[in-house]
C-alpha cells in the first residue's frame, strides 16, 4: 500500500511574518496541530509550526503570542520524504529526527503530511489486511 | 473454519456462504468501478455501477430465499439476513451516488477529495470481505473491525473538509446544490453502513462461540 493512502493532503500554510496568535487562531479554527510556514521572498523554503512549538516556545514562557512572529519559533527546514518510500522507511526517518509528523514532497512541492497517528493507523490496517494484497 | 465446520455441512449452507462472498466481491467491484469512473470522468463507466447494483440485488434475493428455505440454524438466520440486507443497502447507496454523479458536475475544488473517499470506500469494502473470510475461519475479528473503524474515521475527517469547501462553491439553482450535496452525503455515508455490516459480522461471530 502506498504512502499516499495514509497521508493527509490538506496542508494549511501561514506566513512567517504573522504573529503566533494568528497561527493559534488558524489551528483552532481548522482543528489541526501544525501549519507549514512560508517565508516571504523565499518561495521554496518552508518551515513548520506545531502546537508543541507554540506551547513550549511561547505560551509556557509567558510570551505574548501577539507580540512574537511565527518565524521566530517555527522549525526549519521541513523534514520531507519521497512518496515512494515505505512506511518502515518513514518510521525510521521520524524516529531518527524525533519528529511527530513528516511531510511528503514531490520535487519542491509538499503533497501531504504523515503524523504518528497516521503511521499507527496504517500499521494496524496492514496487520488487519494480512496477505490480502499479495 | 468454525462457522463452516458447524454449519456448512449442507449444500444449502455452502451455497449461501459462496453467494455472500460473491455479493461482497461484487460490491468491491462496484466501488472500484465508481472510483475509476470518478477519477477519469467516465460517465459510461459510472452507468455500470447501476448494472452492478441490479446484479447484487439478484444475488441478495437468492441468498435470502436459500436462508428461508432452511439453510443454517434458525437462531442464525435473522442475523445473516440482516447482514445481507445491510450489504444491499450499501449497493443501493453506491447506485444512488452514481446517479447523482451522472446528474451533477463535480467542481474541481472537491474532486480530489471525492476521489480519495472513493478509494477509501474500495479499501473499506475489501476489509469487509477480509472480515467475512476471517469469520468463516473462526478468527478473532477485533483487528479487522478496528481497521474498518479507522477507514471510517478517515472518511469522516474528509467529510468535514468537503462540507467546508462546498460552502464556497457557487450554485446556479437549488437543484444543482441539492444534487451535489446528495452526491457528497452518499459518498461519505457508505463507510458508516459498512461499519454497521462489520458489527453484524462481529455479532454473528460471537454468537457462534
Amino acid at each position: 500500500m502506498k504512502l499516499e493512502e495514509f497521508m493527509t493532503t490538506k496542508i494549511e500554510f501561514i506566513d512567517g511574518d504573522g504573529s503566533v496568535y494568528d497561527a493559534i487562531e488558524k489551528m483552532v479554527d481548522r482543528r489541526i496541530r501544525s501549519l507549514v510556514v512560508r517565508f516571504p521572498g523565499k518561495e521554496t523554503e518552508h518551515g513548520v509550526i506545531t502546537a508543541r512549538d507554540i506551547v513550549f516556545r511561547a505560551l509556557a514562557k509567558e510570551i505574548n503570542p501577539k507580540s512574537i512572529k511565527i518565524s521566530e519559533i517555527a522549525s526549519k527546514p521541513l523534514f520531507c520524504v519521497d512518496s515512494s518510500m515505505t512506511l518502515d522507511e518513514v518510521t525510521r526517518v521520524m524516529e531518527e529526527h524525533n519528529v511527530a509528523r513528516i511531510f511528503v514532497c514531490e520535487r519542491e512541492n509538499i503533497i501531504g503530511v504523515i503524523s504518528l497517528l497516521d503511521l499507527m493507523a496504517a500499521t494496524l490496517i496492514i496487520r488487519a489486511r494480512g496477505d490480502y494484497d499479495t | 473454519m468454525i462457522l463452516e465446520k458447524i454449519l456448512s455441512k449442507g449444500k444449502k449452507e455452502r451455497g449461501v456462504i459462496e453467494n455472500i462472498r460473491r455479493h461482497i466481491k461484487l460490491l468491491c467491484t462496484a466501488f472500484e468501478t465508481f472510483k475509476s469512473a470518478l477519477e477519469t470522468n467516465n460517465r459510461n463507466l459510472m452507468r455500470n455501477v447501476v448494472d452492478l447494483e441490479r446484479e447484487g440485488d439478484s444475488i441478495r434475493r437468492e441468498i435470502i430465499s436459500s436462508i428461508y428455505e432452511g439453510a443454517f440454524l434458525p437462531y442464525l438466520r435473522p442475523d445473516l439476513c440482516k447482514f445481507v440486507e445491510i450489504v444491499d443497502d450499501v449497493f443501493d447507496l453506491v447506485k444512488d451516488t452514481a446517479s447523482h454523479y451522472l446528474d451533477a458536475e463535480i467542481p474541481d475544488q472537491i474532486k480530489g477529495e471525492c476521489v480519495k473517499v472513493a478509494l477509501l470506500n474500495v479499501r473499506i469494502c475489501e476489509m469487509l470481505l477480509i472480515t467475512f473470510e476471517a469469520m468463516l475461519e473462526g478468527k478473532d475479528l477485533r483487528e479487522k473491525t478496528l481497521a474498518i473503524r479507522i477507514y471510517e474515521k478517515r472518511i469522516d475527517d474528509i467529510k468535514f473538509s468537503l462540507i467546508k469547501e462546498a460552502r464556497e462553491i457557487p450554485t446556479r439553482n437549488f437543484w444543482e446544490g441539492k444534487i451535489l450535496s446528495d452526491f457528497m452525503s452518499g459518498l461519505t455515508m457508505i463507510s458508516d453502513i459498512i461499519e454497521d455490516a462489520s458489527d453484524y459480522l462481529q455479532m454473528i461471530n460471537v454468537s457462534m462461540r
